[in-house]
């Protein structure tokens, strides 16, 4: 039977009662995201064309463009931040952020939107020279 | 298939040390002008040990016996050599519907909780695939 | 003689995944188990039909968070070798440092929850804590800390700089260090001990006869590693697989002690012996679409994992098949639990690194 006075946990154990918690007060305190890190989709709709090429490469389907209608739209909860629509977009409308989606955005849900989706509408196509 | 060929390859497996690392399914749907599909099933051994000068030469690799069978033929267990063969047959049983015959712990179809029974079945291949075609 | 059946699992505070056992009691000696699979069964096997095997990877990725990052350069390297694509050198040494690093991070959330399973929550907590620096390291290389999405077919998608790597690497030679009081702990605790001492003995003959994998099986003495096989530049490396003989669940905790402390120095290797450089090709995207089959093996952390891919020229696979190493130790988990007592089911479940999503996909 081992030695039961043979504790190589006590040096850590008194260590841990003077130094400060390895834990963060979340939500007071957050933690600043990586430089990279994959997180939300970012959209700019005045230099989008409506080529649809994001739409077509998402493989969850997150996003919905209409090239007559000119609208484009993103579940952001759909989405599982694959940086496929950002390497596809010929026109650099998307960019990846590094900020963790929010789960809900701004409404309340009474107009049938979904919670996490965003859309946007185009201005008119200008005229052909 | 032949039942004493392929037991008595895998008995020479068993003998010399390998171990049994998957037992495989694939269903094949019926082509053009066949009647029915077949499943096309692999039993793949493994050899374990460090490949080197002068030990053993199949270290680190992987042997397949490959077996086509038709629907409802007959496919005997290997579980009397392969302690771990027990799970792989009843899964063949249970998602494709396979039967195999004489497995050592039969778990009675009670091994996968699934949604669609037999999954891999050549009917509910097809009907998804038709669903798929559809939608 | 009384049968008692005692379902253990699914939700089990021990367990980390669900498990669905159930376990048949005479008195307290468990005589019988029967294990049932099905309860986070999503078919993914099944959604080949419907998911293009360029996006299949996600899907693969997602199979599991801890073991995320083999399958998906499992599910890479069996494509890549069907369409006979060339990866270029770089990727595949950035592949295999990722694939260690990744073994770190799974052991070392096996070794806190072992040690929470028998109630050492100051060990759990501060094993764990060590665990976050290694997330930290993924997610300023990876963009993300469970699932990294950065394997691609043809190589990889990002690229960690020379001096990035010499950080990482101090990083985890720090963290080597402090893991070291861990160590300790394991090895020389007489709670511990006892509780883990000659518990759940599997021989070596027991552990070829149930076809055991991975660190189950090295445990018990058998000499079995994918990794020597040499295949995904492992070939390159120096290393001898971790051995243990005795076989009891501290055996086994041995073994994955160990094989952390191997994961640094496979990295620092690795480190050395990789082309330096910048602007090197990550990347070698193939055109068309795969025809053939193929069997690729990895080390995963919990034993050999065995991808079976088949292809037939459209850009839907036929087939796909992962045999994960926690499928292949459902058996000698069913030979050990008989006949021991049923205070030591769980710790002896927890030996064999459960986990679940990649047992049933």
């Amino acid at each position: 039977m081992a030695n039961p006075l043979n504790l190589p946990m006590a040096p850590r154990a008194l260590r841990n009662l003077f130094s400060r918690p390895a834990t963060r007060r979340y939500p007071a305190e957050v933690r600043p995201r990586f430089e990279g890190a994959r997180g939300k989709i970012v959209f700019d709709v005045e230099t989008c064309n409506f080529c649809t090429l994001c739409a077509r490469r998402c493989p969850t389907l997150a996003i919905t463009v209409s090239r007559e209608e000119r609208t484009w739209s993103i579940e952001h909860l759909n989405c599982i931040a694959c940086n496929a629509c950002v390497e596809v977009c010929a026109k650099k409308s998307l960019t990846m952020s590094k900020e963790s989606r929010a789960v809900q955005v701004p409404g309340d849900g009474s107009d049938g939107r979904r919670p996490g989706r965003e859309e946007w509408h185009g201005p008119a196509p200008e005229a052909a020279s | 298939m032949d039942r004493t060929a392929f037991l008595s390859r895998v008995e020479a497996y068993r003998n010399a040390g390998w171990r049994l690392a998957l037992i495989n399914a694939t269903t094949v749907m019926a082509a053009e002008g066949e009647e029915e599909g077949a499943f096309e099933l692999a039993w793949g051994f493994a050899r374990d040990g460090r490949p080197g000068e002068g030990a053993d030469e199949a270290a680190g690799t992987l042997e397949l016996i490959r077996e086509t069978v038709k629907l409802g033929e007959e496919v005997p267990s290997v579980s009397g050599f392969f302690g771990a063969a027990f799970l792989y047959e009843n899964e063949l049983r249970e998602l494709f519907g396979i039967d195999v015959t004489g497995i050592e712990v039969d778990l009675k179809g009670q091994l996968y909780k699934t949604a669609t029974r037999i999954p891999f079945s050549h009917r509910a291949v097809r009907e998804r695939l038709e669903r798929e075609a559809r939608s | 003689m009384k049968r008692t059946v005692i379902p253990f699992g699914p939700q089990h505070p021990v367990l980390p995944e669900p498990l669905v056992l159930d376990l048949i009691l005479e008195d307290e000696r468990v005589v019988d188990a029967v294990p049932t699979i099905g309860y986070i069964h999503r078919g993914l096997e099944m959604m080949v039909e419907k998911v293009e095997y360029t996006e299949m990877g996600f899907v693969v990725e997602r199979i599991c968070g801890i073991c995320s990052f083999m399958h998906g350069m499992g599910y890479c390297a069996a494509i890549e070798s069907i369409m006979d694509v060339e990866v270029p050198e770089r990727a595949r040494w950035l592949r295999l440092i990722w694939a260690e690093i990744s073994r770190i991070q799974s052991h070392l959330l096996w070794l806190g929850l072992a040690a929470d399973a028998f109630g050492f929550e100051n060990l759990f907590m501060q094993v764990w804590r060590m665990r976050e620096e290694v997330l930290d390291i993924f997610e300023q290389t990876t963009g993300g800390r469970i699932i990294h999405s950065v394997n691609r077919i043809g190589g990889v998608k990002r690229d960690i700089s020379d001096s990035e790597l010499a950080a990482i690497l101090a990083r985890l030679e720090t963290l080597g260090r402090d893991f070291g009081t861990a160590t300790r702990v394991f090895a020389k605790d007489p709670s511990i001990a006892h509780r883990l001492g000659g518990v759940g003995v599997l021989t070596e003959e027991e552990a070829r006869a149930v076809d055991a994998v991975g660190p189950m099986a090295r445990a018990s003495g058998v000499v079995m590693d994918t990794r020597l096989s040499g295949a995904h530049l492992y070939d390159r490396l120096d290393f001898e697989p971790v051995i243990e003989t005795a076989g009891d669940c501290l055996a086994r905790v041995l073994v994955r002690l160990r094989e952390v402390e191997q994961s640094i120095d496979l990295i620092r290797q690795a480190i050395d012996r990789m082309p330096k450089g910048e602007g090197l090709p990550l990347d070698n995207r193939p055109r068309g679409n795969p025809q053939g089959e193929v069997f690729t093996r990895l080390e995963q952390p919990r034993g050999e994992v065995l991808y079976y891919v088949k292809a037939n020229g459209t850009k839907f696979l036929e087939r796909f098949r992962a045999r994960t190493p926690t499928f292949a130790n459902i058996p000698a988990m069913i030979k050990l639990v008989k006949g021991c007592d049923l205070a030591d089911v769980p710790n002896i479940i927890l030996t064999i690194d459960p986990c679940i999503s990649c047992t049933e996909r």
